[in-house]
């Protein structure tokens, strides 16, 4: 199993650059590593649990069982980001299953350094940023604010979004007016700091976590971060004004 | 500190990843200006609005990317399993039968012959 693994690339050779999150080693050592991480001030080396390492070493062998795992246990995330970031359901739809495919497609070329899912969202905000580029080539099919509202008229609608499961009429009509004040707000927002605020704000990541993704300093990550909060925040005072 | 420069932490401050001398400065300017009170709810209202925002993927999401794959694939993977009722995938079905046959012929061979007396 080890030597397919390691064939496949998953499995890092001993004298790889990779080898410290792949190979197995002693407990002993990886609290070392850990403990001279945080004496040197660098962030902690990420080691996957058995429970991932397993789940990831089934999707190289290409099992159907452990790639269905992986959409359920992520699928919303990553809907919800590349939704957010394009404000239109079924360009979204399209580019979250595009996700998935080169997921299942590139599986080996994840070394284990960061987390699965820190991994798959790099993927999803960089197919979600290359869909914003192809569709503002193409204006009059690119994402639409409106979009929000007009999806959730259409009668086969699936999934409420969380507002919607609020009883009454006012209570959700205000939360879908809401909901498109924010999307209209979020489409108006430079690339760089949409992402930042639908993995800041939306999807309630961490710094670190987001510094991962994006490959962003810290500073830079909060300046921006900053900027596109209050931006948002005028467009919608502006709106409701 | 004035209102530009009290605006300009609002993130960090709704974070909590505000040093403790700046907080207690924009505590401060809070405690005293009405302006800046009320933009600071307006901007913790915008994160908490935002935070609602969260969308589920549809619920045939799975089945869809299966069958771009299978399709991609040129039926390599995720081919469409026959199944009973719909449930119960055939090789389950195939298995049971052969052990149901399995069993049944072990009964016959081994059960004694009854209601048949040997000539006499």
């Amino acid at each position: 199993m080890e030597a397919t693994l390691r064939g496949r690339g998953f499995i890092a050779a001993p004298e790889s650059a990779d080898a410290t999150s792949q190979s197995p080693r002693p407990a002993s050592s990886r609290r070392l590593a850990r403990a001279r991480a945080r004496a040197l001030g660098q962030r902690t080396p990420y080691t996957m649990s058995v429970a991932e390492r397993l789940l990831i070493a089934r999707l190289v062998e290409r099992d159907e069982q452990a790639f269905a795992e992986i959409v359920r246990l992520y699928g919303d995330k990553v809907f919800s980001l590349i939704y957010r970031m394009l404000g239109s359901r079924p360009e979204a739809e399209d580019v979250a299953q595009d996700v998935f495919i080169t997921v299942f497609k590139t599986i080996e070329t994840f070394r284990g350094e960061a987390k699965f899912s820190t991994w798959l969202l790099r993927i999803a905000a960089n197919h979600a940023k290359n869909r914003i580029k192809h569709l503002a080539r193409r204006p009059t099919e690119g994402a639409d604010p409106e979009d929000v509202s007009q999806v959730r008229s259409a009668p086969d609608r699936p999934a409420p979004p969380v507002q919607a499961r609020i009883d009454s009429p006012d209570t959700l009509l205000e939360a879908a007016q809401t909901e498109r004040l924010m999307q209209e707000a979020i489409a108006n927002l430079p690339e760089d700091q949409r992402l930042l605020v639908v993995l800041r704000d939306v999807e309630e990541m961490s710094y670190q976590e987001i510094e991962e993704i994006t490959g962003l300093p810290e500073g830079t990550i909060k300046s921006r971060l900053h900027r596109a909060r209050m931006a948002i925040k005028e467009s919608v005072d502006r709106r409701t004004r | 500190m004035d209102h530009a420069q009290a605006q300009s932490t609002f993130s960090d401050y709704v974070d909590g990843s505000l040093p403790e001398r700046q907080r207690t400065e924009v505590d401060q300017h809070l405690s005293a200006c009405i302006q800046c009170r009320t933009e600071l709810a307006s901007f913790r209202n915008t994160i908490g609005s935002l935070g609602r925002l969260k969308q589920a993927a549809p619920p045939s999401f799975l089945g869809d990317i299966k069958q771009q794959i299978y399709k991609r694939s040129q039926g390599r993977f995720f081919r469409p399993r026959w199944k009973l009722f719909g449930r119960i995938p055939f090789e389950w079905v195939s298995l049971g039968t052969i052990i149901a046959m399995l069993v049944y012929y072990i009964a016959l061979m081994h059960g004694s012959p009854s209601g048949v007396r040997p000539a006499p």
